[in-house]
């Protein structure tokens, strides 16, 4: 982490969501704008570079793309494996992910890392919500005595018990330093509050009460029953040639599938929650200058056709900086130094959020004003210079995600865990374009949640207390209280 | 033998497709650098404008006006009124940002190419022709305000780092927080900002980097026609004022309600453009770059004393400091986390660096050069930071054989100069009742 010398002006988000690449597209404002945006400005359309993809005998997904602007490779691998699988032992999957890292049947942690450290290469394992990602980068030329190692890290960790318990106590400390940023943690709040015992409430971090009690033999179950190779994606990304690369992954895996095919299933429908009400979660953390909040509720799920409208929609309403929650929020009065919104997608879920943090004393303000602009976007619409703007800013800022090859492999792997083809990116300006006033009027109906609205809250509960209960039935907890 | 082997390996896979050759430059006649790059790899390209002013330039009662004046930049103009910088370059498919440090603010807009006429306009109405709207300073005071206390709230970091700095400098200007203090913020006046925008905001004090699907004489008839008329103003006053010589350790501590203590070491060194810059960048690297770095493999992984550790070394025009910062794992007491961290240097003072160790890091500083060269926004933030801290974007190209040439005896050498106890400034924050 490195210190903020620098302050900028409008660089914030909330950390650990989960995985969501669609949050990257924002877009913005409103109200009348000049003539020249009347018009959708025409961009030379971003395609998806040309990649080779296969499914190899024993199952495993594999794609290949060259690109050879620097002599660099960058391969991410995908399982399955992420929170929602976590069962009763809460931030299990994530410890896997992490703990890959802490030794291999070939390797031990110590060389794994002088290895890549010694390089400059990078490796990275984490566990999100939904799915498992280890990612490594290198330069072409470090290619042989990378791979062995990648490989052997995705199939044969070790979990050594002694690096097992350096770890855990780790995580424990982190845990408990991570609430001392509301910032970082209402997103795990946020998602319990809403999704409840749904797989989707689980908390990708774990509890303190729940990493005490994972010990190895858990760990080992997880890694056996998720990370299977018939359920691997893998994207190569960078300077190479396919043809090599395809024999040379191959030759690295077992050539036919295990005879362990079972299937696993989890029901992401049990216990998903109805909204009756308006309900607050408000989380007292004592020597709170400022309340940070979230409202909202359910999103949609990644295979929603409408996916790239309702960014489009987003883009006006709280995805930009002129966006209206920004322009109300920031620029009209000052309360704040930032308010966005944020559909997060799942496999088979999704959220929809508002979110700011605003002085103590400007609390109820701050709310107030954030529902009336989302009332505003219900009863007013949007209008033909607001939506063209929003168009030309998402298809403008679109290029530069898919700019490195990291991003690309990013991009492929999240297509194969989420079943997105190649017209995700190549028509994406296309729906875009063709998005008209009364359809953008339908998604805002559809998809921006109008009443029930789920609210929490981090903050010195002794000052906003009393005030909130308007906004629904509070349910009050200290933010130091075990989980979320 | 070795270092004329690591000499040639620099040399040969540097930037493979960006060459020193392949970027221009020009001057305007009001005193305003260009710098330009083609790339044409996406139909996008950015505009970075680099001014020399940051708080290193402010003094009581105006501290933080550096950055909230980079926030008034976005408030109006002659031609461009209130809210019409932001709407007009995102309904041309734009968007901006900006960063100010102790020592430059800098603007960064990022478009389609179909855009740069437009971002052209904009940037040179609002350098021209800022306008200072009373209810906008009233309502930004807000915002930063909110910034200031957000970057608190969220991170105890932010507090320690404020009061070390703060500490470490008496006399030089880099003893301000580039936030300001509350009080300043609160209260500096529309004339401080026009005073400060008349002095500062001049062509002369700024540096333009292009990069992107443009070409050079786009840019420069562009330039000419936007930029080229703007007047020139005074020639901003030089920072004279030299940092007296440390003689003595100094201690800070500051009360807040966190599970474990925070330390915090800082240690004065030279300005970016000194010869010692490429010695310490290694070695900020051999401390805290990667896992087996020395104070994450001992401090973190074996010893088990910190959850977190890492280090500061940022580019300044003057001489700045060094920072190490460390959160104490559970029971463990920050003074015990500072010995440690104290011994880790002594530890390279007494007994230098391995070759292996400084191999890695060179290797290391090669990656972080491929990674910023990946992208068009790597690439101007990285000329311009050449161009303005080292003097001239050219080093970014010679920056590899420089670090190349860093022995182990060097690392030692400024190890020993500059991580003395009597130029050292530690800070501790922790819970009120650790401390009783």
């Amino acid at each position: 982490m490195k210190r903020s010398t620098a302050t900028t002006r409008r660089i914030w988000m909330y950390e650990c969501m989960g995985v969501c690449f669609l949050t990257i597209i924002q877009a913005f404002s409103h109200t009348i704008i000049l003539s020249l945006v009347f018009c959708s400005t025409l961009f030379a359309q971003f395609q998806l570079p040309k990649y080779e993809n296969y499914i190899l005998e024993n199952g495993l997904t594999l794609y290949l793309m060259e690109q050879h602007e620097v002599p660099l490779i960058y391969i991410s691998a995908i399982f399955p494996a992420g929170a929602v699988w976590d069962e009763s032992k809460s931030g299990l999957a994530a410890f896997t992910a992490d703990a890959l890292l802490l030794g291999t049947k070939n390797y031990t942690k110590k060389q794994i890392e002088e290895t890549f450290d010694f390089l400059g290469a990078s490796i990275s394992s984490y566990a999100g919500k939904e799915t498992a990602e280890i990612t490594i980068s290198f330069k072409k030329s470090d290619l042989e005595k990378v791979l062995p190692i990648f490989i052997d890290v995705i199939t044969n960790p070790t979990f050594p018990q002694e690096e097992f318990d350096k770890r855990k106590k780790r995580w424990l400390a982190e845990l408990e330093q991570a609430k001392e940023s509301p910032r970082r943690v209402i997103g795990s709040y946020f998602d319990k509050f809403i999704f409840g015992s749904n797989v989707y409430g689980n908390a990708v971090s774990g509890s303190q009460s729940s990493i005490k009690d994972l010990n190895r033999e858990d760990l080992q179950g997880f890694f056996g029953m998720h990370y299977r190779i018939s359920k691997l994606g893998i994207a190569v990304v960078g300077d190479f040639s396919a043809g090599e690369m395809k024999n040379k992954i191959e030759s690295m895996f077992p050539r036919t599938p295990s005879l362990d095919q079972l299937n696993l299933t989890i029901d992401v429908n049990k216990d998903i929650k109805r909204f009756e009400k308006s309900n607050v979660l408000l989380l007292d953390k004592d020597d709170s200058r400022e309340t940070t909040f979230l409202i909202g509720g359910y999103g949609v799920s990644w295979n929603n056709k409408d996916i790239t409208q309702i960014q489009v929609i987003n883009t006006i309403f709280g995805g930009r900086f002129t966006s209206w929650l920004n322009d109300e929020l920031r620029v009209n009065t000052g309360l704040t130094y930032g308010a966005r919104s944020r559909f997060t997608n799942y496999k088979n879920a999704g959220t929809f959020y508002i979110s700011s943090f605003t002085a103590n004393k400007t609390t109820i303000e701050a709310i107030d004003l954030a529902l009336e602009v989302l009332d505003r976007l219900h009863t007013e619409g949007v209008d033909e210079a607001t939506l063209t703007s929003a168009k030309n800013y998402i298809k403008g800022q679109f290029p530069p995600r898919y700019e490195t090859s990291g991003e690309l492999a990013d991009l492929l792997t999240t297509m194969y865990f989420y079943g997105l083809d190649d017209s995700y990116i190549n028509d994406f300006e296309k729906n875009v374009d063709e998005m008209t006033i009364e359809r953008a009027n339908e998604i805002i109906t559809k998809y921006f949640p109008k009443e029930n609205l789920q609210f929490v809250l981090i903050g010195k509960a002794d000052e906003i207390r009393d005030k909130i209960k308007k906004y629904g039935e509070v349910t009050e907890k200290k933010i130091t209280d075990d989980g979320f | 033998m070795k270092q004329l082997i690591i000499f040639l390996f620099f040399t040969v896979t540097i930037l493979p497709q960006t060459r020193v050759e392949d970027i221009s430059t020009f001057t305007l006649k009001n005193g305003m650098k260009i710098i330009v790059l083609e790339d044409h790899s996406i139909p996008n390209a950015n505009m970075y404008l680099f001014w020399k002013v940051g708080s290193r330039n402010e003094y009581p009662g105006i501290t933080g006006l550096s950055h909230f004046f980079e926030h008034m930049m976005f408030n109006g103009s002659k031609k461009y009124g209130p809210k019409m910088f932001d709407r007009t370059m995102e309904a041309n498919g734009g968007a901006n940002n900006a960063y100010t440090s102790e020592n430059v603010t800098v603007y960064t807009d990022w478009f389609p190419t179909s855009a740069l006429d437009v971002i052209f306009d904009l940037e040179a109405d609002r350098i021209a022709n800022l306008e200072f709207d009373d209810k906008m300073i009233e309502s930004e005071r807000g915002v930063v305000l909110s910034e200031r206390s957000t970057g608190l709230e969220n991170n105890p970091l932010w507090q320690l780092w404020e009061q070390v700095q703060g500490a470490a400098f008496f006399a030089h200007p880099y003893s301000i927080p580039v936030i300001g203090y509350e009080s300043d913020i609160k209260n500096w006046t529309k004339k401080d900002l026009q005073t400060y925008f008349a002095t500062y905001y001049s062509p002369g004090n700024c540096v333009v980097v292009i990069v992107g699907d443009v070409t050079v004489n786009e840019v420069r008839s562009l330039s000419e026609k936007y930029f080229e008329p703007i007047a020139v103003g005074p020639s901003p006053r030089k920072i004279h004022t030299v940092e007296p010589e440390q003689d003595g350790e100094r201690r800070v501590e500051v009360k807040r309600d966190v599970p474990s203590p925070y330390v915090m070491l800082a240690h004065h060194v030279p300005q970016t453009n000194s010869e010692d810059y490429y010695a310490l960048s290694l070695l900020e690297s051999i401390l805290t770059s990667g896992k087996t770095s020395r104070l994450y493999s001992s401090l973190i992984d074996e010893r088990q004393l910190a959850i977190e550790v890492s280090t500061d070394y940022s580019y300044a025009f003057d001489p700045f400091i060094f920072t190490i910062y460390g959160i104490c794992s559970k029971d463990i007491t920050p003074a015990h986390l500072e010995a440690a961290i104290i011994a880790e240097l002594d530890k390279v003072i007494k007994e230098g660096v391995t070759g292996e160790e400084l191999q890695k890091v060179k290797n290391q500083k090669l990656m972080e050069f491929y990674h910023t060269m990946e992208t068009i926004n790597g690439k101007a933030n990285t000329i311009g930071t050449y161009e303005l801290f080292f003097g001239d974007y050219k080093k970014l190209f010679s920056a590899p054989q420089d670090f190349a040439k860093v022995t182990a005896e060097d690392i030692q050498r400024v190890a020993a100069k500059y991580f003395t106890k009597k130029n050292r400034t530690v800070g501790i924050l922790m819970a009120e009742e650790e401390t009783q």
